[in-house]
């Protein structure tokens, strides 16, 4: 019980999740790497993927700030790399825009590391901080 | 060596190891003037013991990795299931529950501003570090670049300015660092979506390091302008050896005010 009450006080980002993506919305998406923002508050890449009309789109993928992708595994010059095809686990940007907030990425050998946290953080969870009166 | 030398060094070997099991006790370091030492670089919110990438790896900040959709760890933001509701007077819990329905995008730090308190402390995705003088304990936290000097045995400034993360002043309750804050001004939540704060807000926290990694955290959040009572919540932290602080400048690249700006323009809507 105490162990379950502690981790329920992790808090992930500074920004609510839920405002922007939405949870209902998961994507995958396979493309190239065009741009990495490593900045503060968020990291940003972008992917270059083809729709199903065979043209090609730019898509905008928001994760953890670089003090914890570092934390995360990510190393910024050898990682991920401008031309690099990936795979990217995502939620949908409610605005239904080509941006969504990235969670895993599977590189071509294999590999899988964290982007980004899970949906639904940051926005309150299910219940408020008060009794709904 | 005369022998009363003798049986005098002799007395002391015999108290050595004794003296070395007190100080190691639980595996609590004590500093030189015998308080437990809060130095290090911790981790909130977490039970769990380990370096930071043994503690959190696999699962990545966050989550399970094993379902990548499935939000397992609330943040802070989020009410931690099973307690009470903040004890709210009812006015002020409807503007609680004004920023739940809107998710948030009230939300402070979304402006960048500091986190404030206790909501640094308890936070997990950051590190934080305590660096401890017989006179004055610093708080470091990564989480906005934000830091605190709490004063050991002294007394709040005569003219406290409003200010995001308070005047801290400590003293030692034992084994326990009991913190006392105040002088904060109302732009911070304490520990939750919505949860706002007047500039009467005073905190007691309470620091006790019950092992070596691991400080057991509490703090009761005392508000009358918006609480119908104290608010107490309790947490951990958990040493995290060989992590270093990063630096988090949050204004570099914060594009979360012009998006949410646009999400109300359009009318989306945030249900759940």
């Amino acid at each position: 019980m105490a162990i379950a009450r502690a981790l329920l006080l992790i808090a992930l980002m500074h920004h609510s999740f839920g405002a922007e993506y939405d949870a209902n919305k998961p994507i995958t998406l396979t493309g190239t790497v065009t741009n990495i923002e490593w900045t503060n508050p968020h990291s940003h890449f972008y992917l270059d993927v083809k729709d199903e009309k065979g043209n090609i789109v730019n898509w905008k993928l928001e994760g953890y700030p670089p003090g914890v992708l570092y934390r995360t595994g990510w190393k910024r010059t050898e990682t991920m790399k401008v031309g690099d095809v990936v795979t990217v686990f995502a939620w949908r940007a409610r605005d239904g825009g080509n941006w969504a907030h990235s969670r895993e990425v599977t590189f071509k050998d294999g590999k899988k590391l964290f982007f980004g946290p899970p949906a639904g953080t940051g926005d309150g969870g299910s219940q408020p901080a008060v009794e709904a009166k | 060596m005369t022998r009363g030398a003798v049986a005098t060094a002799f007395v002391a070997l015999l108290c050595a190891p004794a003296l070395l099991i007190a100080q190691a006790k639980n595996g609590v370091p004590r500093t030189s003037d015998g308080k437990p030492d809060l130095t290090g670089v911790w981790q909130g919110g977490s039970t769990t013991p380990g370096n930071w990438e043994d503690a959190n790896g696999g699962t990545g900040v966050g989550g399970t990795g094993k379902n990548p959709s499935a939000p397992v760890v609330l943040s802070s933001n989020d009410r931690p299931a099973g307690r009470e509701g903040a004890p709210y007077q009812d006015w002020a819990a409807k503007k609680v529950l004004e920023s739940y329905n809107k998710r948030g995008i009230d939300d402070p730090t979304a402006q960048c501003l500091p986190g404030g308190l206790p909501r640094s402390v308890t936070l997990g995705l950051f590190p934080q570090q305590f660096i401890q003088t017989p006179t004055q304990i610093v708080m470091l936290y990564e989480y906005m670049n934000v830091s605190r000097v709490i004063r050991i045995n002294d007394k709040h400034r005569d003219e406290l300015v409003p200010t995001y993360m308070g005047d801290s002043v400590g003293r030692w309750d034992g084994d326990t660092l009991v913190v006392d804050v105040a002088g904060f001004n109302d732009k911070t939540w304490l520990a939750g979506t919505g949860t706002f704060h007047s500039d009467e807000l005073h905190l007691t926290e309470r620091f006790t390091r019950i092992s070596k990694d691991r400080i057991n955290y509490e703090v009761v959040m005392d508000d009358p302008k918006v609480l119908t009572k104290p608010w107490k919540l309790t947490s951990s932290l958990m040493l995290r050896e060989g992590t270093q602080l990063q630096e988090y400048i949050c204004a570099e690249n914060n594009l979360d005010p012009a998006r949410y700006e646009k999400l109300i323009k359009d009318g989306v809507k945030f249900e759940r």
